[in-house]
């Protein structure tokens, strides 16, 4: 693969982000964004059963075409994958915004010319509130939001998200369950707070 | 919630989940001494942290789930008309938009002329363009809509505006089957129901000569408040097929499907194998879709479906798919019904809707039969399938109660009529009176045209023969106190129990109490006027004039509300209505018809009658 200029832009980017500069993150969020959108798309287009998308495969071509692999470093991979797990969450959020018919809480879907307009409609309006909720858990308790969203957005195994988040592979599972039951809670209403 | 307190809760849940139910009792009991409802925010975690792995709560991927929602700006492609909320457009006003997809857009919105809610599909213009294709789409899409089939959704109008082509629909509050079906199998009764309705819509369109060519989850609207079935977009996979060839009369059969990016796909695994060789179809190419439908209903399985759309169409040609009955426990009447229907010459399939209809239908009743016997034979073993959900057991137990009610209420009032029409018992004690309801009864109706009122409104006594332009009022009047119940009961759809409107009392009919007084007149409604759903077949007023308070009524009307607009949101109480009227009903109660008011008098302390209302 030749290397292109963005590559090195970016593989520079993340080094700097790891080294702890914030400000590397704002100017690789949007090259991320622009990258993981667009193969989300295509994906999305092509012919396929069920309209799977696996995340990670995803993420993984988004992270060859983008950061030098020459200079693959695991810790340059795993925080790759953190931040794609954010902006993963960030696209499809984009998109439910746009397509909940939010409007009347719980209520109405419609009659759709496809099964697109509809599905989406729906799920959109979960992801939405599940978003919400995972905000509100991660003001109590940014690690365990942190976890919620490695797994369901970034589609990190345990082990990848232990790596990335400095834990043991038990506290992952530990946190998620935690996480994963109070987000229910919230969701379906079930509980008193 | 503190840091603190979630801390603490996050503490206990954590060593709490890995002890057996006894020793977290004990382990919560000693973390939560004092506190109980720290213990009771800990329990509910617990429960929902079960509950959330039974479920496979957030257990996907967050793209998979909604892997839909980054379809959508691709593939509407270039020419996608955009409104926007708010905007007039004709005499609509966009309220929302409700999605879109490569034919065009929807929207929920406000018809000011009708002051009614309908979607509103704007089609994308290199759909609306083809005027010669529009004109016959237009023309089946009108047909299938005006055959007042309940499981056909309504079209209101079709027109353009600003050159965009749009249709108006019925808005359905509800779900369609695929994201019913969210990749999950249906249970058998609910199969049946689902399937028995799309026949009944593809019978009815057949019977006028009209394809649907696109059957298919995507297709079927389920409404949430009664689970009846509407088919949608008849006639509209019309417009996605291309004419191959120059002469477009004459090749009606040859047809190439469209596959423009972004093209929803799904629409081949439902093709029939005549219509992916693009060869002429019939009525026959429906039941082979709702056959692949129903396949995928029962297995959660779709029989044909490959990697690209030619391994798909090779699948469609060639491949039996597994039986049923291989792939989940199902009938084999039914593995029999879906195998004719997807036998891959159309000649060896059912040939009309009807016929799967009957099929289905007495299978349906079958399995009704063996699950009564079943029930009354073996009370005590809950090992029925179709009962081992426990929200339809309650259901069913709330049934149970209110046949219970309503047996008990007859037994009490054949009770009081046998006394009173047995002359041995009133030997010595002197013959009372007879007791007996009276009430008058006279409609008044107003005609509306566009919205607007038209000539003056007349009285009619009786029944009615009804029009859609019709808007009613009924007035009431006795000659003795007593409580009056009013229901309004739609003409018979395919749903399993019958649904009723409380249309008397209400919050805003006699300050939503059923007592009337004698001589006192009730008009109903108060102010606007009566409105029926513009379904053809006989609507009907059932009228419920009591000395006493009806009990189960009274309850059963609990559970209508403004937010229903006063339509009984329960199938239990729903049942205990329809059986109440249908016990209690006089087919003929001795009536005096004047010129312009219908008095009726039944004996005894309760007169139950329905008005008659038919459409036309």
């Amino acid at each position: 693969m030749t290397q292109s200029p963005r590559q090195h832009e970016i593989t520079a980017l993340l080094a700097e982000w790891r080294e702890g500069n914030q400000s590397a993150l704002d100017e690789l969020y949007p090259l991320v964004y622009n990258e993981l959108h667009r193969l989300a798309r295509r994906y999305m287009s092509r012919e396929r059963k069920g309209h799977t998308l696996q995340t990670t495969a995803l993420i993984n071509e988004a992270y060859v075409r983008l950061v030098d692999q020459k200079n693959v470093q695991w810790a340059n991979r795993s925080h790759f994958f953190a931040i794609s797990a954010q902006i993963m969450r960030r696209i499809l959020i984009d998109h439910a915004r746009r397509h909940a018919y939010a409007k009347r809480g719980g209520g109405a879907q419609q009659v759709s010319l496809e099964e697109v307009a509809i599905v989406a409609t729906d799920q959109g309006r979960e992801l939405i509130r599940l978003d919400e909720a995972l905000k509100t858990l991660g003001e109590m308790d940014p690690r365990r939001s942190q976890v919620v969203e490695l797994r369901y957005f970034g589609g990190l195994n345990n082990e990848e998200i232990a790596g990335v988040l400095h834990i043991s592979e038990n506290t992952v599972t530990r946190d998620w369950n935690m996480a994963r039951a109070w987000l229910y809670q919230q969701l379906t209403g079930s509980g008193a707070n | 919630m503190t840091p603190e307190r979630w801390q603490q809760i996050s503490r206990i849940f954590k060593s709490a989940i890995s002890l057996d139910s006894e020793a977290r009792a004990a382990y919560l009991k000693a973390q939560c001494s004092d506190d109980d409802s720290l213990r009771a925010q800990v329990e509910e975690l617990l429960a929902s942290h079960r509950r959330a792995g039974d479920e496979d709560f957030i257990g996907g991927l967050a793209a998979e789930a909604a892997a839909p929602l980054l379809i959508d700006d691709d593939a509407a492609g270039p020419t996608r008309p955009t409104l926007t909320k708010g905007q007039q457009f004709g005499s609509y006003v966009v309220l929302d938009s409700l999605g879109a997809g490569g034919m065009g857009e929807v929207y929920l919105a406000r018809d000011t002329r009708l002051d009614r809610t309908v979607a509103l599909k704007v089609l994308s213009s290199d759909i609306s363009q083809d005027k010669r294709r529009m004109q016959r789409f237009r023309q089946e899409a009108k047909v299938a809509s005006s055959l007042n089939q309940p499981n056909i959704l309504t079209i209101f109008e079709f027109g353009e505006v600003d050159r965009l082509t749009f249709i108006a629909t019925e808005f359905i509050d509800g779900e369609t089957l695929r994201h019913h079906l969210h990749g999950k199998r249906l249970k058998l009764p609910e199969v049946l129901d689902i399937s028995i309705q799309v026949l009944a819509a593809l019978d009815a369109a057949h019977d006028a000569r009209i394809v649907h060519r696109d059957i298919k989850p995507e297709n079927v609207m389920i409404r949430r408040r009664d689970h009846v079935v509407k088919v949608l977009d008849f006639g509209l996979a019309k417009l996605t097929e291309k004419k191959v060839s120059q002469d477009e009369e004459e090749s009606e059969a040859a047809t190439e499907f469209k596959t423009a990016p972004g093209f929803i796909m799904g629409t081949l695994n439902y093709m029939s194998p005549e219509q992916a060789q693009a060869h002429a179809v019939d009525v026959r190419t429906d039941i082979w879709s709702t056959g692949v439908m129903i396949y995928e209903m029962v297995t959660g399985v779709i029989p044909f479906s490959g990697a690209t759309t030619s391994h798909t169409i090779v699948q469609i040609l060639e491949k039996d798919p597994v039986p049923l009955t291989k792939v989940v426990q199902a009938p084999a009447e039914l593995e029999r019904v879906v195998a004719k229907a997807m036998a891959k010459n159309p000649d060896e399939r059912y040939q009309t809707a009807k016929d799967m209809l009957i099929d289905l239908r007495s299978l349906k009743k079958r399995l009704d039969i063996d699950a009564e016997i079943h029930r009354t034979s073996s009370p005590d073993t809950p090992a029925h399938e179709v009962d081992t959900d426990p929200g339809r057991r309650i259901v069913l137990l709330l049934a149970l109660i209110a046949m219970a009610v309503v047996t008990a209420s007859i037994f009490a009032f054949s009770v009081w009529r046998s006394r009173r029409s047995s002359p041995s018992s009133s030997v010595t004690t002197p013959v009372a009176p007879p007791v007996e309801r009276t009430l008058t009864y006279w409609i008044t109706v107003q005609k509306f045209k566009d919205g607007q009122k038209y000539q003056a409104p007349f009285t009619l006594a009786g029944e009615i023969n009804f029009e859609p332009s019709y808007h009613i009022r009924v007035h009431i009047r006795s000659p003795e106190q007593g409580y009056l119940y009013i229901f309004n009961e739609g003409p018979p759809t395919a749903a399993a129990t019958t649904e009723y409107v409380v249309v008397f009392p209400s919050t805003t009919a006699n300050n939503n109490s059923s007592l009337i007084s004698a001589g006192q007149e009730v008009q109903i409604p108060e102010k606007s006027w009566l409105e029926f759903d513009q379904q053809q077949g006989v609507e009907k007023l059932w009228l419920v004039f009591s000395k006493d308070t009806v009990a189960e009524l009274e309850s059963a009307r609990q559970a209508a509300s403004p937010q229903t607009k006063n339509l009984i949101a329960d199938a239990g109480q729903n049942k205990v209505v329809g059986d109440f009227l249908a016990k209690n009903s006089i087919a003929k109660p001795e009536s005096e018809k004047g010129p312009s008011l219908t008095t009726l008098k039944s004996p005894g302390n309760l007169l139950v009658y329905a008005i008659k209302l038919e459409h036309h």
